[in-house]
């Protein structure tokens, strides 16, 4: 008897939930993030030095390896920011010999493709070319591609858990890939004020992505849901401290010689926050996708395992 | 003449032919390859001399250095293609110019060549145009570039030809790669990147006037319905410019005479209708094809250096006509004058960064296209009214089309006559081609309320031009909301254009670039506040 009253009564609140849920447009997927237990928090690696593919290696030796993300035979996108017709210097894109540290750390583990690229904010062949990535990815051989966006790629993506971003056009490949790895260069943004991980994956999408920066954290959060990078490194080897994401003057740039390296996306990010001054809950994206169950954001409860070169 | 000298004599011309016919199909897949090389390939200079086949035109030259009334180094090529008319003749038509070897394709392929070509229709017209583009050229009216081969063709492939294969290509490799079978795309796909690598453009662009330039070139084909190289022996004043120095110069082609009685062949199959009853052969017009040598049934037609056995056939205008053509021309100057000034069209003209000054700018302009071709942004686009009549197919930005690459000056390089001068990457950064507004009753910050900085965003100055400042506003539901809105500063704004491409309202962009303030213009200067300007 008493059994089947608790019944009723979760039941109800259920309902009751769900209906409110769908009072506020909540689709009932995100009901699930909500009454989840938080998942263990997981580490986030801090490296400092002057050497960026050694930094770069030894984030991810921090978090136990690229083996830990990367099966033998995978397909693994790497996504850099590589959205501006900037020089290394400039601090608007991502370095490329972090890339090029992740790419070698990929094919190590044993995945047999590597695909590069990002959807432009410039010319595409200017950026990859003026952003060095060309040059460098060009010597790494076959298995890595840097390939230049294609159209035929998009695809319309249902955002089921999306609370401000129902559908999108989506690059095929993000999506499809065994291991996604995320790289963008931490720097400043007029709008979002930081722009990260999560900002970074609108470089995956297609469409009208101008339309995207009303209520931009929350759409960078539901796009995350769909999204998901096994892994997020974020270059701060350079921060662009003012007139980002673009730059163009080297008074902006601040070398901090620092890679963050983290499976947690927003752990990624909150943390990347705190080189600019910034508190995680100033980053709305951050904020949102925290709410949405897709990572931690409290400092406190995120273990940091540190290196110095 | 024996049997025996008559196949050698014939042996010798075929292989004259052959040559030509070599020499045709090389320099058209050398222009078609310089053609594809008007593009940026990873440096920031062009590789190639894309744009020798403009800087070679003695028409254009001349006609452009008439109008600018200044000698154009870069055009001083041309000048070795009128010293080479006085030996080679008019071989300039027959041997070289990608027109010229269109146009003999297009007949084989239709299989229309073996038709009598008849005596050109119109002889003295390619002289009266040429005449008529001179006076009007000196009388800073400048047409050459609206007749001009070249021009007509590199403007039918940049804006119409070239980016609707593109289309064409993109639709079947999207049709394939969607809807065929993977065993297809194992071929259709390295296939397709193969395109993509060598001959597709990098991007499809899409273009004004795509329509009328493709229609003037086609009209060239559908002339040659009426007879063979109709554009070239009639109308084509480059053609003609040629011809009036080839008629003078050393190469003579000839031999038959009234003695040949009845047989006029070689009369009958001149694809420029350089022969005449009497079978002299008028330099003016004869393009050294060859037909007529290796035809000849007696073999009498050869290469004779010296004056003809018999007259002159040579096209002239008499004095009527040349007076009766230099009034024509005359009178343009006075009648544009009158037009009214429409300065809203002005506003619309952005020309590319390095533009000369309006009137010098136009003078210069050969509407070769070029410029238009190599514009990586798509932002470059032939002119209709804006500039006038007189500047139809000129280019200018047209922002929602596409922006000015910050750090591209591509087209200042491959410009042949210097109407958009090269600049320097610094100069180019700092150059100012016009000025961003905002329309605040649509942009969404101060219509709405909504957040939105885009522009901000894009805009390419190291010092950003737009900015934004912090505001209450209600939105659409009478709420009060904070936002940041965007305004520009005037000494940081180069017009580029950015802000207008990336604007993400829907149809008319938010923010839009007029040619205000341009450095080119000493008049068209921003309002200034504090006084400091005319407003």
């Amino acid at each position: 008897m008493k059994y089947t009253i608790l019944n009723r009564r979760a039941f109800l609140q259920q309902v009751s939930l769900f209906s409110l849920g769908m009072t506020l447009g909540v689709p009932r997927f995100s009901l699930h993030s909500a009454f989840a237990s938080s998942p263990p928090s997981l580490p986030l690696a801090l490296v400092k030095g002057s050497n960026y593919e050694q930094i770069t290696r030894q984030a991810v030796a921090l978090l136990g390896g690229m083996k830990h993300f990367v099966r033998p035979g995978n397909n693994v996108v790497i996504k850099p920011n590589i959205g501006w017709d900037r020089s290394v210097e400039q601090g608007a894109n991502t370095h490329p010999q972090v890339v090029k540290a992740l790419a070698e750390m990929v094919l190590e583990a044993g995945a047999s493709r590597v695909l590069v690229f990002d959807y432009t904010c410039n010319e595409m062949r200017r950026c990859y070319r003026n952003s060095g990535m060309e040059e460098t990815l060009g010597k790494m051989g076959r298995s890595v591609r840097l390939e230049h966006i294609d159209q035929r790629k998009f695809i319309e993506v249902d955002i089921e858990q999306g609370i401000s971003l129902s559908r999108w056009d989506i690059y095929k490949d993000a999506l499809r890939a065994d291991c996604y790895i995320n790289v963008p260069v931490a720097k400043h943004h007029g709008l979002s004020r930081l722009t990260l991980g999560l900002k970074n994956s609108m470089g995956v999408i297609g469409g009208n992505r101008g339309r995207l920066h009303h209520d931009i954290g929350q759409k960078l959060a539901d796009l995350a849901t769909v999204v998901k990078p096994q892994l997020t490194v974020v270059d701060a080897t350079r921060l662009l401290m003012r007139n980002g994401p673009q730059g163009g003057r080297l008074e902006d740039v601040k070398k901090a010689d620092t890679i963050i390296a983290s499976a947690d996306p927003v752990a990624a990010d909150a943390f990347a926050t705190t080189l600019f001054g910034l508190r995680p809950e100033d980053i709305s994206s951050t904020v949102a996708a925290y709410r949405m169950g897709l990572g931690e954001m409290r400092l406190e409860k995120i273990t940091v395992r540190e290196h110095t070169f | 003449m024996t049997t025996a000298s008559r196949t050698e004599s014939i042996r010798k011309y075929r292989a004259l032919r052959i040559a030509r016919r070599c020499s045709q199909l090389f320099f058209l897949g050398l222009f078609f390859f310089l053609f594809i090389k008007t593009d940026y390939t990873g440096s920031d200079r062009i590789e190639y001399a894309v744009n020798i086949l403009f800087r070679i035109d003695p028409l254009l030259a001349l006609s452009t250095i008439l109008a600018a009334k200044v000698f154009i180094a870069l055009m001083a090529p041309a000048l070795i293609v009128l010293l080479l008319a006085a030996v080679l003749g008019r071989s300039f038509c027959g041997w070289f110019c990608p027109v010229g070897t269109m146009l003999d394709g297009a007949q084989r392929l239709t299989g229309s060549g073996k038709k009598e070509t008849g005596p050109t229709m119109f002889p003295r017209l390619a002289i009266v145009v040429l005449l008529f583009i001179i006076v009007s050229s000196v009388l800073n009216v400048p047409l050459a570039g609206y007749l001009d081969p070249f021009s007509i063709l590199v403007r039918a492939l940049t804006q119409a030809i070239y980016p609707a294969l593109n289309s064409l290509a993109v639709s079947f490799f999207t049709f394939t790669y969607e809807s065929a079978p993977p065993a297809v795309n194992v071929v259709t796909e390295p296939v397709y990147s193969f395109m993509k690598q060598t001959i597709l453009p990098f991007e499809q662009k899409y273009y004004d006037l795509a329509l009328l330039s493709l229609l003037m070139f086609a009209a060239l084909f559908a002339a040659e319905f009426v007879q063979r190289r109709f554009f070239c022996r009639n109308i084509c004043p480059l053609g003609a410019l040629i011809g009036l120095v080839s008629r003078r110069g050393v190469l003579k082609v000839g031999g038959g005479d009234t003695a040949c009685g009845k047989c006029i062949h070689c009369r009958r199959i001149c694809r420029m209708g350089a022969i005449d009853e009497e079978r002299n052969v008028s330099m003016g017009s004869c393009i050294v094809c060859m037909d007529c040598l290796v035809e000849c049934p007696r073999q009498v037609i050869g290469f004779s250096p010296g004056p003809l056995k018999s007259g002159n056939n040579e096209i002239s205008l008499s004095r009527r006509q040349f007076i009766t053509t230099l009034a024509a021309g005359a009178m343009i100057p006075p009648i544009l004058s009158i037009r009214n000034n429409d300065q809203q069209q002005r506003s619309a003209l952005i020309r590319p960064p390095g533009a000369r000054e309006e009137g010098e700018f136009l003078n210069r302009c050969v509407r070769c296209a070029e410029c238009i071709q190599v514009c990586i942004g798509n932002a470059l686009q032939p002119a209709f009214l804006q500039s006038g009549i007189e500047g139809i197919f000129s280019p200018r930005l047209v922002a929602r089309s596409g922006y000015c690459e910050f750090n591209c000056t591509l087209c200042g390089q491959v410009c042949p006559t210097g109407a958009i001068q090269e600049l320097s990457l610094e100069e180019k950064h700092r150059a100012k081609i016009g000025h961003a507004w905002f329309d605040q009753t649509i942009c969404l910050p101060y219509a709405k309320g909504i957040p939105c900085i885009v522009c901000e965003e894009h805009c390419p100055t190291p010092d950003k031009a737009i900015k934004f400042r912090m505001a209450e506003v209600y939105d659409d539901q009478g709420r009060k909301v904070r936002v940041k809105q965007p305004y520009v500063i005037d000494s940081l704004c180069i017009g580029c254009g950015i802000c207008e491409t990336k604007c993400p309202v829907y149809g008319r962009a938010a923010v839009y670039v007029t040619s205000a303030g341009e450095d080119r213009d000493t008049d068209n200067i921003l309002p200034a506040a504090g006084g400091a300007g005319p407003y």
